[in-house]
């Protein structure tokens, strides 16, 4: 990395890495080594947009790479050298492309569509609740409108509203319940009772019935970083590969998270999920069906129990598979079980919750809890 | 387009690690392109107070570099009475895309901290600072306590 510029005799200074790097020996055993995806992410990232690398690109002499959009608007732009290291950069001739890198990337996140979309909501959910003031604006704006309202309401009024968040409520029942059809709807319905610029009438609607949402602030930030997003994701370019993944996601803010590069939340757990190794072998249907994918990074709220995850997992799959698997494979149940100690698997109960699982059973420190699935078929 | 995707990235990044010598980061929901933050400095004599500084960045950005410019008056040899300030890694000369903003405020936290009166903006400050020491301490100190704002307390 550290070359000097290159002089009359071409002289190279090597980094002490460099000097006394050996080469790696070739882990031919069931060795595995895990990286946390936080830790590969610098090395994913384009340094232009920080976001994974797009068609990577390659530069000839330093060898840094970029986005091949990323790095042509920067040649554009005028700037004739390495965005990384200033090194001159003639053209488009300096670089070449990296469908090597593009690979690897490819299998590490199979699912990268879906890291996008997650990335994306992320960063509204975040700006949005760091406008935490204007957010507290609204919701004092819309408890007074609705004290203001109450007297005067008649009961048509009343049932209009306990009728657009018992909406809610079941849009949110039916994706966690894993059909492959009601989520795309649900996403349409989960977005429609809150339309862009009444958001404060959005949180009086929440509080005032019963909704299986946790907390009055959670549930608003919830509602309006989803319209939000659906529109920012209406507007980016990447709209319609991002589709699919994003018809499934609207209203399980938990549980889709695969492979993660922020810092992580101590409400958060990363976790790997990968096929039971006896039960699920190679001659399971299943396993022939998911081939590479069976194996998925997620990151979730410590609140969400095993149920959560089976159901996320049985909704995933199917997703995944839906041309590959028959008919009669479509509704999936699987066991789930934690790994304590290598080769040892404890079943776990639907009701517990990863809190509760990482406390007791991962002592790991800096690495995923790992957790096994199979599939039982019903 | 491509610097509003980017610096969100950014803010929430530098949001997220809680900075103590950068705070009260506040931007505009509706132009991300202007940032304002409160320099916290560590080292005398400008640990009496914290400091508003605004990072402007173009529309170019990550090709262009930010402009900063210090909203809080500040006795250093390095920022002028205007607020502008001489800062090498965000200079056209210097500026490399792949710089991230939370190195340009760590590189502005550091200038703060310990000012570099080869490289002045201010020369009659400059040549108090490598001759006077005692003498700037004081003035930048009393100045300090005049004009900046208060430091966070936690």
């Amino acid at each position: 990395m550290s070359s000097t510029e290159p002089s009359q005799n071409k002289t190279w200074e090597l980094s002490l890495y460099e000097l006394h790097r050996t080469p790696q020996e070739v882990i031919t055993d069931a060795t595995e080594i895990a990286v946390s995806p936080r830790s590969l992410h610098s090395e994913l990232m384009c340094p232009i947009c920080l976001d994974m690398l797009k068609k990577t690109m390659t530069t000839k002499e330093c060898l840094h790479r970029f986005c091949n959009d990323c790095i042509i608007t920067a040649l554009r732009s005028g700037n004739k050298e390495c965005p990384t290291c200033r090194k001159k950069l003639v053209s488009k001739r300096s670089l070449r492309p990296d469908p090597n890198f593009d690979l690897l990337i490819s299998k590490i996140y199979p699912s990268r569509d879906e890291y996008e979309a997650h990335q994306e909501r992320l960063l509204t959910k975040l700006s949005m609740s760091h406008s935490q003031a204007s957010l507290v604006n609204s919701i004092t704006e819309g408890i007074k409108l609705q004290s203001q309202n109450r007297p005067q309401r008649s009961r048509k009024n009343h049932d209009d509203n306990s009728n657009t968040s018992n909406t809610n409520g079941n849009t949110e029942n039916t994706q966690n319940g894993g059909s492959t059809s009601a989520p795309k709807e649900g996403a349409t319905t989960a977005s429609n009772p809150t339309p862009s610029g009444q958001s404060t009438s959005n949180p009086a609607s929440v509080r005032s019935t019963p909704s299986p949402v946790p907390s009055n602030i959670s549930s608003v930030s919830k509602n309006t970083s989803t319209t939000k997003r659906a529109k920012s994701i209406l507007t980016s370019e990447r709209s319609e590969e991002s589709e699919s993944s994003d018809g499934r996601t609207e209203g399980e803010n938990s549980m889709d998270t695969e492979g993660e590069g922020e810092p992580l939340n101590p409400n958060e757990i990363e976790l790997v999920f990968k096929p039971h190794p006896t039960e699920m072998t190679g001659d399971n249907q299943l396993m022939r069906a998911l081939r590479d994918s069976s194996v998925r990074y997620l990151k979730t709220t410590a609140n969400a129990s095993v149920d959560h995850l089976s159901k996320y997992l049985a909704m995933r799959l199917t997703l995944d598979l839906d041309a590959e698997l028959p008919e009669a494979y479509r509704l999936l149940n699987f066991c789930i079980y934690v790994a304590p100690a290598p080769g040892q698997f404890v079943p776990l109960a639907g009701s517990q919750t990863l809190r509760q699982i990482n406390d007791k059973f991962w002592k790991v420190v800096n690495k995923p809890l790992e957790m096994y699935y199979s599939w039982k078929k019903t | 387009m491509a610097a509003t995707r980017r610096l969100q990235k950014e803010l929430n990044d530098i949001r997220q690690s809680g900075l103590k010598s950068f705070r009260d980061i506040q931007v505009d929901e509706s132009n991300i392109l202007t940032w304002q933050g409160l320099i916290v400095p560590d080292n005398p004599p400008y640990n009496k107070g914290a400091f508003r500084i605004e990072i402007n960045f173009p529309a170019e950005y990550p090709f262009k570099p930010p402009k900063i410019s210090f909203k809080t008056k500040i006795y250093h040899p390095n920022i002028d009475e205007k607020g502008q300030v001489c800062l090498p890694i965000i200079s056209a000369e210097n500026w490399k895309p792949a710089t991230k903003t939370d190195q340009v405020i760590q590189a502005l936290v550091a200038l703060v901290n310990d000012p570099e009166p080869e490289h002045p903006l201010r020369a009659e400050l400059a040549e108090e600072f490598l001759k006077d020491r005692k003498k700037f301490t004081k003035n930048a100190e009393e100045f300090t306590k005049k004009h900046s704002e208060k430091r966070p307390t936690d």
